[in-house]
């Protein structure tokens, strides 16, 4: 059994003077696999996803990436390791496509030639054609385009780890749905694992190798979909899942 | 009904009578300190000649009083027979104190109506004045040795750089020419920036109280370029009329040295007295003949 | 007006100068103004705490009339005195106030979440103020030194007052000898090139074109 490629234990987090966000949090995903991690809004999901880049960091708890604890890695280093998107995209307005994606291999300092080449891979995949597309500014792309465009910079540099934090929750459902369906394809052909945050449980069942549930800063239980039907750890837990019960 | 009528226009009348006395006389200057100080001796003079007077001092220079006092905006102002000479009369500057007198006295009277009270006693020329120890040291002490210098740099006032009895006319008679265009600043920072090495030659006037005080050198006009600036009030023909007026003005005759300016004037520059109280001084020391007619 | 044109003719060796010298102590104060405004913009983003001060005061700056900052910086050692560098600092002043705020105003306007994109990628500080802050925010930077310079030309024709030369020199002689071809000779340049660098910085501005 390998070692989880990224690995919550016990965290802790507070903002400020209130109740802490992550109290007791434990999750780990393996190499390879896609983890969703979904609860109702607040509970914390963004807050969990961006302790495994170092966008935060906890202070109860350890977390370790790619096998070594946070704190010894380099948070700029690591990030450039690990792929990531947001729900808004966050695309640079300034930069055309094919810039957006090849944004990590430059900072990375790979050669016009290499980063062409992965830039015009992945546009294809995500199926924005690059003859069409490269040239293109986001502001000319509609909503299900850009989101393609950031899934194809957060991989560019072909990371063995991705976070995804709601990743199709401002799209239309028809477009929204068309996407889910492409992750399917495009994750066949990744070696990445995948972390997802979602408040969609339908989304998460159907993206996910196993889901997460959070609430109340804890994981309450994690699983496929059969094992939280036929066994809810709680009361909120069955509640949470019950309309996919049969 | 005939009697408030009558008495109506009776106090109208008088009201008008007083208010022909009463009208308050108004005094300007030119904007810098000698103006101010005399401006301020003239009003004391009158006010204490029981004549009401609205100070407007510090006006602008020879040109804005000049056209106020035309216009009639003021009624006396101190002018320099020199400058009105050549500068608004636009006549070639010429050395005859007493001729310059008469004949500016006579188109003052024939075109405006103005009236040029008696001199007041001194004259104050323009003067180049430059630090004292760089005149020694370069053996200067006439404008004409200014000429064989053109690396000093020159410090003037605006008036001074258009007038035609100011620079342009001096470079022509005295041959000069600055390697530095003119620096040109308000009057009052000239002799800062003389001080403060800014400048190396400015033109600054005959009676300013800075020139002992910080160890400035006058220039000697060896050409007589300047023409005579003798001090004196020019007034409004119609306020000239008032006896009262006439009297206290004709009391200021011959009254202030070229020495005593300078005086007033460094205890205005150098020691930082008000202008108001520098004149109260002075009329205070004046015998008594001259300060109450 | 022909003879208000012969004036300008007759005069125009001196008026070339001195619109030369104007763009001169306007140039030289919008670059200070520049390398010392955005850089502390940049910061003050950074720390709300202190934009709050430091704006305020650039702000009470603005209030003091031209005239008189130029002449309570005479007697100051090193960047005071009589003449143009004493002018450049006054200006200076002047010209902080537009170009702090844009600065800080365009940097705080970028999108938080391509902001945190870039920091999620992996960009270090300084990359990302680079390659997608400072770029963003340009056109709004741009604006506020636009400003800077417009109100500058005007600014520096008072300059003259202190011997600072400029075309205010030929303002002060026209309004000295009350003569309006000598004020005209000072002023319409100067509204000339107000205009021109409000043109010319605006046609900068629209090429950078919308960005977000």
């Amino acid at each position: 059994m390998t070692a989880p490629i990224l690995e919550y234990v016990g965290i802790r987090k507070t903002f400020g003077v209130g109740p802490a966000v992550l109290d007791g949090f434990s999750l780990s995903v393996g190499g390879g696999e896609t983890v969703a991690l979904v609860g109702p809004s607040g509970c914390g999901k963004t807050t969990a996803l961006k302790l495994a880049n170092r966008l935060l960091d906890a202070e109860g708890g350890a977390v370790r990436i790619f096998g070594r604890p946070a704190a010894e890695h380099d948070a700029i280093a690591l990030r450039r390791r690990i792929g990531y998107v947001i729900q808004e995209g966050g695309l640079f307005p300034h930069w055309t496509v094919r810039q957006n994606v090849e944004a990590v291999p430059r900072l990375l300092g790979w050669d016009e030639a290499r980063r062409r080449a992965r830039s015009d891979a992945l546009l294809a995949m995500v199926g924005l054609a690059p003859e069409a597309f490269a040239g293109r500014r986001p502001a000319s792309l509609s909503g299900g385009q850009r989101q393609r465009v950031g899934v194809a910079r957060a991989l560019a540099a072909g990371p063995p780890l991705v976070l995804m934090d709601e990743p199709f929750g401002a799209l239309d459902p028809i477009a929204r749905r068309a996407m889910q369906k492409e992750f399917l394809e495009w994750k066949a052909r990744w070696e990445a694992a995948v972390l997802i945050v979602t408040h969609d449980l339908r989304e998460a069942f159907l993206l996910a190798d196993r889901v997460a549930v959070l609430q109340a800063g804890r994981v309450r239980q994690v699983g496929t979909r059969d094992e939280f039907l036929r066994a809810p750890a709680d009361e909120f837990v069955r509640e949470f899942v019950s309309e996919f019960a049969p | 009904m005939r009697r408030g009528a009558l008495l109506a226009a009776a106090l109208l009348a008088l009201g008008a009578c007083r208010a022909a006395a009463d009208r308050p006389v108004r005094i300007g200057s030119k904007n810098f300190t000698e103006q101010v100080i005399l401006g301020e001796i003239a009003a004391g003079a009158l006010e204490r000649a029981g004549v009401p007077v609205e100070r407007r001092l510090d006006l602008g220079g020879s040109f804005v009083c000049h056209r106020a006092l035309v216009a009639g905006e003021l009624d006396l102002y101190p002018e320099y027979t020199g400058t009105a000479f050549t500068a608004i009369l636009k006549e070639k500057p010429i050395a005859d104190a007493a001729a310059v007198r008469t004949q500016v006295g006579a188109a003052y009277a024939r075109q405006w109506g103005l009236v040029w009270a008696p001199p007041l006693g001194f004259e104050n020329t323009f003067a180049l004045v430059m630090r004292g120890d760089d005149a020694r040291r370069l053996g200067i002490a006439k404008v004409s040795d200014l000429a064989r210098h053109p690396e000093l740099k020159p410090g003037f006032g605006y008036e001074f750089v258009e007038r035609a009895d100011g620079l342009p006319g001096l470079a022509a008679a005295y041959g000069l020419a600055f390697a530095a265009r003119p620096a040109e600043m308000d009057l009052g920072l000239l002799y800062p920036a003389l001080a403060q090495g800014k400048v190396d030659v400015v033109a600054g006037n005959s009676t300013d109280g800075l020139i002992a005080a910080m160890g400035l050198s006058v220039l000697e006009d060896d050409r007589r370029y300047f023409p005579p600036y003798e001090a004196a009030f020019v007034v409004r023909g119609a306020v000239w009329k008032n006896p009262r007026v006439r009297r206290a003005l004709e009391a200021l005759s011959g009254a202030i040295t070229a020495q005593a300016m300078r005086r007033m004037n460094a205890a205005v520059d150098r020691d930082g007295k008000s202008p108001a109280v520098v004149a109260k001084e002075f009329l205070a020391g004046l015998p008594p003949a001259a300060a109450a007619p | 007006m022909s003879e208000l044109g012969a004036f300008f003719w007759q005069r125009r060796a001196e008026i070339l100068a001195l619109t030369g010298e104007h763009v001169l102590l306007v140039a030289a104060a919008a670059a200070i103004a520049i390398a010392i405004g955005v850089p502390l913009g940049v910061s003050l983003a950074r720390r709300p705490a202190l934009a709050r001060p430091v704006l305020g005061f650039a702000n009470a700056v603005q209030a003091i009339p031209s005239l008189a900052l130029f002449g309570f910086l005479i007697p100051v050692p090193l960047i005071g005195g009589i003449g143009a560098r004493t002018a450049i600092v006054a200006l200076v002043v002047y010209s902080l106030l537009p170009i702090l705020r844009n600065t800080h105003a365009g940097i705080l306007g970028v999108d938080p979440a391509v902001t945190e994109a870039a920091d999620g990628l992996g960009m270090t500080r300084r990359e990302r103020l680079r390659l997608v802050e400072l770029p963003l925010a340009f056109p709004v930077v741009l604006a506020g030194i636009r400003v800077a310079v417009v109100v500058g030309v005007g600014l520096a024709t008072i300059a003259a007052a202190i011997g600072a030369g400029g075309l205010g020199v030929l303002i002060y002689r026209g309004v000295a000898t009350v003569d309006h071809r000598l004020i005209l000779a000072g002023a319409l340049p100067a509204a000339a090139l107000a205009l021109a660098f409000d043109f010319g910085l605006g046609a900068v501005e629209r090429r950078m074109g919308p960005r977000r």
